[in-house]
């Protein structure tokens, strides 16, 4: 499978590296996935939650940079 | 045109911001806008306020000036030595800031001392230069102000302060009327509470207000030693009052007026004398002098109590006889006060505490957070390369993150949207405004407009951070000076610097200890009773043996736990979320605060009657009886520090219940068999109160747990993302 190439993001003539703009992104679905876990109380699986959250950071910020933006 | 207060003080910190700016230029001063952060920060609502504020800022800044100087001199070329050093000078601030009276002169010296130890660090040739201009930026601007704030509007605190100590005075005339109510079975225990909570109120203002009166009030300040006498006198007060109500409890059942006949008299003369006090600080004159009181026993019907009711009556009647003492040295030093008494009041003799050291565990676990703070970003700053905001992250994290590790109560997301707001408006002003202008007329006019529209929009005291923030990003991203460059990297910078810092923030808000609320409410629950466990474990009549120092020691720090933690809890109380109250209602929380706060005042009450001489023929005699009741209450205490609702109310009060029983008919047995010579009327009084403060604090364990079990601690227990 092809990735996509790592390109900068240009808004307004500011141009955004991609792992900055693929950072943001991973943050909101972490944070968007911890609610989620929160609101149907699956939270209380995990052992040590602000860990996993680091994690999902973490994880969707590499797989956002890799499969979508190209970082 | 009749201009508002809040134009008013808006048009004065607005003027003082231009005329800093337009001085430091003038003069050819490096980075004016230290003088303009000093104007945006001491500007506050009365001069003595202002001056108050502005004299840490000066102080802390000259110390900060010598410790980072110091730092520079020894460690300039051992970078690990350096940062160990200022770290740990900023942690003995951190240390500091929290509890003192002096919050902000620590603050100050903290976070000053990091921008001159970095600024210098990375340039000693030109650090004492640096060190010199930040303490002349910061003098300018608050010379500048207080000169505006003295001439322009003046506005002082007096008026304030003469309505705050009369709204004081009636308040607690209030709670006396109720708590004597309560007394005679009328009282209505939600107004008493809502009279307390008002109470609390007057005095935090009075005390704010005191401060600043002094200050900016030449007759305050010629009275400061009698206005001191009288907020310690009125503390005292409000703290025997407390006590009393408490005791009342357990005598609203016996005919307080058939076994204390004088009580009316008595207790209209307190009223009277409140009454009075309350009339002399509103400025006249008092109606009458306070009369001499008594409040015998009645011996016959005291002898239909049991021992239980008397050692109740007895601790009630020594808390009235104290509210008399009280009261009478209040309306002395009231009369001194305003000048209805030419005599100087005595002062009550002042009791010196052993000093001993005894760490706090809330402010150590503030310092950890802040060393792990700038721990983070100076391991940041060295291993990664070109990170945004360079140095001034450094800076940006010691002088927010101080606040952050200062305040575990606030989530750092209420920092969210006023940095990203204030960042948005002065990137707005710095790239579009600023470019166009060419004199310090049209940047004199932009200084004046936008300190002005950021202080008339925040002007209530609730955002005065908003306010703050505002104006200190405003002058930073402007980053005015004479010789004028624009450069979009400033605004790029600035804005990236803040998401490190709230990932900073947030990666260490779990050290040492988890932020959510109802974490820290167990965590605190626990230790209180903990601390309660040692304090009876170590709770001992033989007066043979002195303890050693390292018994007092921690005697002293647990005492001092068990009488701080209700207050610390009742912070955390108000930011339990949604989701622990689904099962708990917001009032049985409360509930559990006021049954843990009588509690610790009960405590206190038994360690002070404990240390008190007994009866040797008693104690000899019920050692036993009360060292088997003192190994129960421990194991109450053991287990409640596992949880709110450990125990069962109605087993806990049979199993306390037996135990009083028991210790009853023993003490009858005693008592009995004591003849006169034994147990004089003295030692027996004392007793009484000893055995009273033990049925104090058995009731209030009672009580304790039935508001416990109440608290649904299953979803505070779950884990969650915060």
């Amino acid at each position: 499978m092809l990735t996509p190439i790592p390109h900068e993001f240009a808004i307004g003539g500011v141009y955004l590296p991609p792992m900055l703009v693929a950072a943001a992104f991973g943050l909101l679905a972490a944070l968007m996935t911890t609610r989620l876990l929160n609101r149907y109380r699956l939270s209380k699986h995990f052992f040590y939650p602000p860990l996993v959250s680091l994690a999902l950071i973490i994880i969707y910020t590499v797989a956002i940079g890799t499969f979508m933006i190209g970082a | 045109m009749i201009l508002t207060t809040r134009c008013k003080e808006a048009i004065k910190t607005a003027l003082a911001m231009t005329i800093a700016y337009g001085i430091a230029l003038s003069m050819a001063w490096d980075r004016p806008y230290w003088a303009g952060l000093a104007v945006a920060v001491v500007s506050l609502s009365s001069i003595g306020q202002s001056v108050n504020k502005a004299a840490f800022r000066m102080f802390g800044t000259l110390v900060a000036m010598v410790v980072s100087l110091v730092i520079i001199a020894l460690f300039a070329q051992q970078r690990w030595a350096f940062i160990l050093f200022l770290t740990a000078y900023a942690g003995f601030c951190t240390y500091m800031m929290s509890g003192s009276k002096r919050a902000y002169f620590w603050q100050v010296s903290c976070f000053v001392a990091i921008i001159i130890c970095i600024d210098g660090g990375t340039d000693p040739v030109n650090a004492f230069d640096t060190a010199i201009l930040r303490a002349e930026q910061t003098g300018l601007g608050i010379l500048v102000y207080s000169l505006i704030a003295i001439f322009l509007w003046p506005s002082s605190s007096r008026d304030l302060f003469n309505a705050a100590t009369t709204d004081l005075a009636c308040s607690q005339s209030q709670f006396y009327q109720a708590c004597l109510g309560l007394a005679k079975g009328q009282g209505d225990e939600q107004e008493i509470q809502r009279l307390a909570a008002q109470v609390v109120q007057a005095r935090t203002r009075f005390d704010q207000l005191l401060d600043v009166a002094e200050i900016d009030s030449s007759e305050v300040w010629e009275l400061r030693r009698p206005w001191r006498q009288y907020q310690r006198q009125d503390k005292e007060l409000m703290q025997a009052l407390e006590r009393w109500r408490e005791s009342l409890a357990e005598v609203q059942v016996l005919d307080l007026q058939r076994l204390l006949p004088k009580l009316e008299t008595f207790a209209a003369e307190l009223d009277g004398r409140l009454a009075q006090i309350a009339r002399m600080l509103g400025g006249d004159a008092p109606e009458r002098a306070p009369q001499g009181m008594d409040l015998p026993f009645d011996r016959d019907a005291l002898g239909s109590l049991s021992h239980f009711q008397t050692a109740a009556l007895v601790v009630s009647r020594s808390h009235m006889l104290q509210l008399e003492q009280l009261t009478r040295s209040m309306f002395e030093t009231v009369s001194e006060l305003k000048g209805f008494s030419t005599a100087r009041a005595s002062s009550s003799p002042s009791i010196r505490p052993t000093v001993l050291f005894l760490p706090d565990l809330d402010r150590l676990a503030s310092v950890v957070r802040f060393i792990a703070i700038m721990g983070v970003v100076w391991l940041a700053l060295i291993y990664v390369t070109a990170l945004p905001g360079g140095v001034g992250l450094l800076a940006f994290a010691g002088s927010v993150g101080i606040i952050i590790a200062n305040t575990p109560q606030l989530p750092v997301s209420v920092l969210f949207m006023p940095c990203t707001t204030s960042v948005l408006f002065a990137a707005i002003i710095y790239i579009f405004v600023m470019p166009k202008l060419s004199s310090f007329l049209g940047l004199g006019l932009l200084i004046f407009a936008v300190t002005f529209a950021i202080c008339y929009l925040f002007a209530a005291p609730r955002q005065a951070p908003g306010k703050a923030v505002g104006l200190s990003l405003f002058v930073t991203m402007a980053s005015i000076s004479n010789e004028q460059s624009y450069n979009f990297l400033i605004v790029a910078n600035t804005a990236m610097m803040f998401p490190l810092l709230f990932l900073v923030f947030g990666l260490t808000a779990y050290i040492p200890w988890s932020p959510r609320p109802e974490r820290a409410f167990l965590r605190l629950l626990g230790r209180f009773f903990r601390s309660s466990e040692y304090l009876m474990s170590a709770m001992r009549w033989d007066t043979r043996r002195t303890p050693t120092r390292w018994e007092r020691w921690k005697k002293a720090f647990y005492e001092r736990e068990v009488a701080t933690l209700p207050a610390k809890l009742a912070t955390w109380a108000p930011q339990l979320d949604d989701w622990v109250l689904s099962t708990t209602s917001m009032e049985q929380v409360k509930a559990l605060m006021t049954s843990l706060q009588v509690l610790s005042y009960r405590m206190e009450r038994l360690l002070g009657e404990c240390g008190s001489p007994q009866a040797q023929y008693l104690v000899e005699q019920l050692l036993e009886d009360f060292r088997a009741w003192r190994i129960g209450i421990q194991a109450c205490f053991q287990q409640l520090a596992t949880g709110p609702a450990a125990r069962e109310r109605e087993t806990l009060r049979k199993g306390l219940n037996e135990k009083l029983e028991l210790l009853e008919a023993r003490m009858q047995d005693v008592v009995d068999k004591a003849c006169g010579e034994q147990v004089s009327n003295h030692e027996a009084e004392s007793f009484y109160r000893l055995l009273g403060a033990y049925r104090a604090l058995s009731e209030a364990l009672v009580y304790y747990a039935g508001d416990a079990v109440a608290i649904d601690c299953v979803p505070w227990r779950e884990e969650r993302f915060a």
